[in-house]
């Protein structure tokens, strides 16, 4: 029984590891599963296989213990048959896991992509140059026409921009699926939420073509709005977007 | 509600009928007295906040169905000023849908519409409160009660019933509008009462069901038809003249179960196209061999990023696989299209309601040989990063087949480049409301800088493009996809069954050493 003792307690740290810390994890944050990367499953089971051997080993008494049913095992003529099982399993084993290094996968290409690029100082658009960050929205002063203004920028995104963006604002409108990246969800705390009026303003009047290279224009299927819409109307669709959602847009305040 | 009918199903499966009755009786006991009440008693105020804050962008102000978005969409909103309601489970003695009929729309959604599952946004309250204010928006269901459900009398689900579906849905001339093969391919021009083009139901892909892919959604659609379109009512008590009885409308909605094609839906994270080494490449789009390569299905969505902007596709997916030998590459592109738009082809002129153009598929690869950095501009290209584009078209009844190679540098920037540089040949057939087009090329080409350079093992960006000529789509106007990816598969070495043996018989030598050891010992 002494043999068992180790391989149990491996077992145990394997399983705590391969299930309890996602289990952890999916407390914390519901829906999700964090495994464990396996390259670091490696390493943590590396260390406590050599760990659990050294304690067992380290007396007279727990090294034969351990040793002693194995050299029985191998040497013991009563016991061939069980020695040619074991011989076989572990081979098979070994060629198991040779086979899990060695066979191709297909793995598509991995692109990194920054979903939020820091924009330019300043973007052609309509013709005009605008300084991105001084620029602020023209018609957040207008307060008498601010219900007006949202309700016109609501049908602006209505025409344009929900089919992608989703009624709900979601980013599941009902041609997202066919795009990747997906379409931007609003609702979300990691997009509109955090970002001001004018890197608003700047990434959907230049749209997908208007993102530097690590945001990967090539991919994103967002228009190049200022050819469509005019300025106002950019404007007007930016603070529907923030009053649907219930957010406000993050402001930049000067360190004097 | 979802969760209903699939306890129905479970429980008709498990427990046969008696229980089933006892069931049923327990069911109508514990969710209709409540859901009535709670409908009859919903909150018209509250319901009217919530219809003014998200519903009516696109069902109008006042229900209309006028709402901005409402001219983009296909099909168009629904119109509450009317009271007409496609997807009803009610009896079909009346016109009026159930309570439960409404709050399931704004619940589950419809797929495949603009009109998306609330249930993640709203409460079951506020849901109930929408539902009573669409009802105050016409006059026509006034105090009446909700209206009792259909009968689905005895469901019987089983290989004979599918059998006896078949017949049945030849009995009732289904096919006349969804094809003999159910793929929708009508033969004649439909219209809702409305006026509007209508398109029958592709039944060979039960998630775009708008009203719902159960047995029991299949059998209230079958027996009410659905109201407003030409999809009638199939209910009789006997068939005959067009109608089907009961057991006959179970055994349809068997039929319709068993000819759904699982293969043309989009796979989660299943993106790459994978391209199967073979000496003899198919002789063309129907050669048997194309079934055993692995085929990947991808959405197709409206060009809807550059003027002139598209929004009212009718082609949703596109089937893809692919061949290679030493020399070639050959592409099979299948797709579900209701008509075969040919100009000068009588049923596609028949049925066509504008001018008629050629049905049309593309592919597109970046020009030259991948590099694994910076993509192409995935709309044609760009000035730095050009595209190379495979164009197939049904041409006319008189020169059918048209088969074209592009270049690209951008939206509108081509250059035609001449078939022969890349060998490229394509052929094409249409069968039940299917396209399937094969398109040789070979891997290399003698100028690499004007056509895309195919290598086995390198993963290539590749995007695809369609075009339904009966429904207005040409030049901008078409559906597409983003980039994903084609991989000629390279051979498996030997490598891969050599080092697990060698492994094996290292492992088994090295222990019988050992043991041969111990026993000196």
């Amino acid at each position: 029984m002494q043999f068992l003792k180790p391989i149990l307690a491996i077992v145990v740290a394997y399983l705590l590891i391969k299930l309890g810390v996602p289990f952890l994890g999916s407390l914390m944050h519901p829906g999700t599963w964090p495994v464990v990367p396996s390259a670091v499953m490696k390493m943590y089971m590396a260390f406590i296989i050599l760990g659990t051997l050294l304690s067992y080993t380290y007396s007279e008494e727990g090294y034969n213990a351990l040793i002693g049913p194995i050299v029985d095992v191998y040497s013991n003529p009563a016991k061939a048959a069980i020695k040619f099982g074991l011989v076989f399993v572990i081979g098979a084993f070994g060629a198991f896991v040779a086979y899990q290094y060695v066979k191709p996968t297909f793995d598509p290409p991995v692109e990194l992509r920054s979903v939020h690029p820091a924009p330019p100082s300043s973007a052609e658009l309509w013709g005009k140059s605008f300084q991105i960050q001084s620029l602020k929205n023209p018609l957040r002063d207008d307060k008498a026409n601010f219900a007006k203004n949202v309700e016109e920028g609501g049908a602006i995104f209505f025409k344009n921009c929900f089919y992608c963006h989703g009624d709900k604002l979601d980013g599941k409108g009902h041609f997202a699926a066919g795009f990747n990246p997906l379409p931007a969800n609003f609702t979300d705390v990691g997009t509109i939420a955090q970002l001001t009026e004018s890197f608003v303003f700047w990434r959907v009047g230049t749209g997908g073509p208007g993102l530097p290279g690590e945001g990967t224009p090539w991919i994103s299927a967002m228009p190049v709005w200022h050819t469509l819409l005019s300025e106002e109307e950019l404007w007007k669709v930016i603070m529907f977007i923030y009053d649907y959602t219930g957010y406000a847009p993050r402001v930049t305040t000067e360190v004097k | 509600m979802k969760g209903r009918s699939m306890a129905t199903r479970f429980i008709t499966d498990k427990l046969g009928r008696a229980g089933l009755a006892a069931f049923g009786l327990i069911l109508a006991a514990a969710l209709c007295a409540p859901t009535q009440a709670r409908a009859a008693s919903g909150d018209v105020q509250n319901g009217a906040k919530i219809y003014n804050k998200r519903c009516w962008w696109c069902h109008g102000k006042k229900g209309a169905a006028d709402g901005p978005a409402a001219t983009f969409l296909v099909p168009p909103p629904r119109d509450f000023s009317m009271g007409v309601y496609k997807y009803k489970t009610s009896a079909p003695t009346t016109p009026l849908p159930r309570d439960e009929d409404l709050f399931n729309r704004i619940t589950n959604g419809m797929p495949g519409t603009g009109m998306p599952a609330w249930n993640d946004v709203l409460s079951d309250k506020d849901r109930w409160d929408l539902v009573a204010y669409i009802k105050s928006l016409t006059d026509l269901f006034g105090k009446e009660a909700n209206p009792p459900a259909l009968d689905f009398g005895k469901k019987k689900m089983g290989a004979d019933m599918v059998e006896k579906g078949k017949k049945a849905f030849q009995d009732a001339k289904c096919f006349e509008c969804h094809g003999q093969a159910g793929k929708g391919d009508l033969t004649k021009k439909l219209k809702e009462d409305s006026g509007i083009r209508e398109w029958p139901r592709n039944l060979t892909k039960p998630w775009t069901f708008r009203g719902g892919n159960t047995p029991e959604d299949i059998f209230s659609r079958v027996t009410n038809g659905i109201p407003n379109t030409q999809m009638n009512s199939f209910a009789a008590a006997t068939t005959g003249n067009g109608k089907l009885s009961e057991e006959d409308r179970w055994a349809v909605v068997n039929y319709v179960m068993s000819l759904a094609d699982d293969s043309k839906k989009v796979k989660d994270g299943v993106t790459v196209v994978k391209g199967i080494l073979r000496d003899a490449l198919p002789k063309d789009e129907n050669d048997p061999a194309w079934d055993t390569a692995p085929s990947t299905a991808y959405f197709l969505v409206p060009q809807i990023i550059q003027k002139e902007r598209f929004f009212t596709p009718t082609n949703d997916g596109l089937k893809v696989r692919a061949f290679y030998n030493a020399k070639e590459v050959a592409f099979q592109l299948e797709w579900d299209d209701r008509t075969k738009s040919m100009p000068g082809d009588p049923v596609a002129e028949s049925i066509a309601w504008d001018t008629l153009t050629p049905d049309a598929v593309a592919v597109q690869m970046p020009i030259g040989t991948f590099t694994g950095n910076e993509k192409p501009y995935f709309g044609h290209g760009d000035t730095s990063h050009a595209v190379s584009m495979l164009y197939w078209s049904a041409g006319t009844v008189q020169a059918p087949n048209a088969a074209k190679l592009f270049d690209y540098t951008g939206s509108g920037k081509r250059e035609e480049v001449d078939p022969k540089t890349a060998g490229f040949a394509t052929s094409a057939s249409y069968k039940d409301g299917t396209w399937r087009v094969m398109m040789k090329r070979t891997l290399t080409t003698a100028n690499k800088e004007k056509v895309t350079q195919l290598e086995p093992g390198q993963y290539i960006p590749v995007a695809f493009a369609n075009w339904d000529g009966s429904n207005g789509e040409a030049g901008s106007k078409h559906t597409l996809t983003t980039w994903y990816w084609l991989l000629l598969m390279p051979p498996t070495g030997s490598e891969v069954v050599v080092i697990p043996v060698v492994v094996f018989f290292a492992l088994v030598g090295g222990q019988l050493a050992a043991a041969a050891l111990m026993k000196k010992k």
